[in-house]
């Protein structure tokens, strides 16, 4: 209530107690003021009374407009927090799509399953040799085409361009293979492969692999075991103890070895010891049996202790070479490395069956019987320079830590050579040197590296040739018989290559 | 004839059988490839530098991994599992 209100009956008492009821009674203007004096203040508690029930009205209506708006408000504040965790959610998807990893899926599902990647190598050399008088650049190119299917199936294709003389590009199939993975232990690698004898074909000869520019000597012109063959593997690897303790195996089946002489091959008119291998066997016209090979590589140090990785390997790979005639080799072999240290090597073994005297009778001929015996060896060593402890060496420390120190020793015995296969041609990673086809080869490598990425490297060569003396040639010189004639003291011989090879 | 058919069964679908399930795609949790990861960083100097220098995993992509590593399981009869972390490694330390 307003004090109006209170004040107009208190002052309506007053003037009731201060006038006499006589005089009262007897002033009937007093009494129609004071009547239009209540009437009018009852228009005004009317008025009044209306004014409160419009402001009460007004704060109904505020109160509903205020529930409206913090309806309105909680709204709003969901719709936000919603939002919110709307956006942080898309920059995470976005964030893990932009990301390496993210954008290398996407990239992937791009592409699609089947995936082609070429790798391989490339070089160039130049190479003089002392003896020979020949000194000459030559250039070779080995792509190498993955294709992955799956991931169980993978074809692998090596193109190898080489720069014969006096002729353009000729090109070679060395490598053209399925490999089927059947599960973890299990694969099968079928076509045309690197013979996976001993650790040299397989794992070395690439150029950017094989820290020398050269091979073993046999490995190379006058190989005692077929670098290549058509047929099928089964391999795999296992772990038998700690991590790093592993074992391996490689069986295969293949059309076999041949030489010069074979069947089908016939560079040389008659069998004769010391011929050399033959490529691989396309088309086997034998119809004897395969060649049959088996490796086993057995890794004796745990990883974690950090000795290194050791490796101790022996292989053998038989068949007939003619119709009847057998083919045999063995070998054992060893790798390692820790650091800038590593060294590997190898032992080897063949034998060959040739025709007795007595079953050719009046048709022997100088070379045709007795045992085709070959022996061959090499060991090799590197460091690289960064291990040596050294000052500071200012720009030149780079230049330092990048070369390796090289050396190697191999050899080969047999019993004789064919004229018709010595070339004294050099050609990409073979340095022309007579010597090398003596009958007891002996060579001294040594090897100065300057590795300018892993894969990167240009590499030089000091090749010592130390044939010993002794053993027979044999020289056909157009006819179907060969003469023999004894191999005395060969010249020593000195070759110098340098090579930049790229391994991409 | 019959007895020889029987050797190169008795070889070959037990090879076949144990090959199925490995042949599935296998699906890893993120936790599984971090373990992968750190194994791979571990073997990955000591088996490639076994017999050449271990290549920068940032020259090739992912997908050119896979199929390098599938070559290289073949060429140094590497372990599966040893092959996976080493794939993974080169991968992601890209």
């Amino acid at each position: 209530m307003s004090r109006r209100s209170i004040a107009v009956p208190m002052v309506m008492l007053f003037v009731l107690a201060s006038v006499p009821l006589k005089a009262w009674a007897e002033d009937p203007v007093s009494i129609r003021q004071l009547k239009r004096e209540m009437d009018q203040i009852k228009a005004e508690r009317e008025q009044e009374r209306k004014q409160l029930e419009e402001l009460e009205k007004k704060i109904d209506e505020l109160q509903s407009s205020n529930q409206k708006l913090q309806k309105t408000t909680t709204t709003l504040e969901q719709a936000n927090k919603q939002l919110s965790t709307q956006t942080t959610q898309s920059i995470a998807q976005m964030q893990k799509k932009l990301s390496p990893e993210g954008f290398a899926s996407l990239f992937g599902n791009y592409l699609g399953e089947h995936q082609f990647t070429l790798t391989g190598a490339a070089g160039g050399s130049f190479i003089y040799d002392h003896q020979a008088q020949t000194n000459t650049f030559t250039l070779d190119f080995e792509p190498i085409a993955l294709y992955r299917l799956n991931d169980w199936l993978l074809f692998e294709g090596t193109v190898e361009a080489s720069l014969d003389p006096g002729t353009g590009a000729s090109f070679d199939l060395p490598v053209a293979t399925a490999q089927i993975f059947l599960n973890k232990y299990m694969e099968i690698n079928a076509g045309i492969f690197d013979q996976p004898f001993g650790d040299w074909y397989e794992d070395q000869s690439a150029m950017w692999v094989n820290p020398f520019i050269t091979a073993p000597l046999l490995y190379g012109v006058e190989a005692i075991v077929p670098p290549t063959d058509i047929g099928v593997q089964l391999r795999g690897g296992v772990q038998w103890g700690e991590l790093g303790q592993d074992a391996d195996y490689t069986v295969w089946v293949s059309n076999g070895p041949t030489f010069e002489s074979s069947p089908g091959v016939n560079v040389l008119p008659a069998p004769v010891i010391g011929e050399t291998i033959a490529g691989p066997d396309n088309i086997a016209v034998q119809s004897n049996t395969r060649g049959f090979g088996g490796r086993f590589r057995v890794y004796p140090l745990p990883v974690d202790a950090g000795w290194g990785r050791l490796e101790l390997e022996a292989s053998t790979f038989d068949g007939k070479w003619d119709n009847g005639f057998w083919y045999y080799s063995w070998g054992v072999g060893f790798a390692y490395r820790e650091g800038p240290f590593r060294t590997r090597g190898e032992w080897v073994e063949a034998y060959r069956q040739m025709p007795s005297a007595a079953s050719l009778g009046a048709g022997a001929y100088p070379g045709c019987c007795g045992h085709d015996n070959r022996q061959g060896w090499y060991w090799q060593a590197g460091y690289f320079l960064y291990g040596i402890p050294h000052p500071d060496l200012g720009a030149f420390e780079q230049y330092f830590d990048r070369t390796e120190a090289l050396i190697r020793y191999s050899g080969v015995n047999q019993r004789s050579v064919v004229a018709e296969d010595i070339s004294t041609t050099p050609s990409f990673g073979f340095n022309g040197s007579p010597a090398v086809f003596a009958p007891h080869s002996r060579e001294v490598a040594l090897g100065l590296d300057y590795w300018i990425a892993p894969s990167i490297v240009w590499q030089t060569e000091f090749d010592l040739e130390l044939p010993e003396a002794g053993g027979t040639l044999y020289t056909f010189g157009g006819a179907n018989r060969p003469l023999a004639s004894a191999v005395g003291a060969t010249t020593n011989d000195q070759a110098v290559l340098t090579q930049f090879t790229v391994g991409f | 004839m019959m007895k020889r058919l029987a050797i190169v069964l008795a070889l070959v679908v037990p090879m076949l059988t144990s090959t199925m399930p490995v042949m599935a795609a296998q699906q890893l949790t993120e936790a599984q490839k971090q373990q992968l990861f750190l194994k791979g960083a571990k073997l990955w100097p000591i088996y490639c530098n076994h017999c050449h220098n271990a290549r920068n995993p940032a020259e090739y992509a992912p997908y050119q991994w896979n199929a390098i590593m599938m070559h290289m399981r073949t060429q140094g009869n590497l372990p599966a599992d040893d092959a996976q972390a080493i794939l993974e490694f080169l991968k992601r330390a890209r």
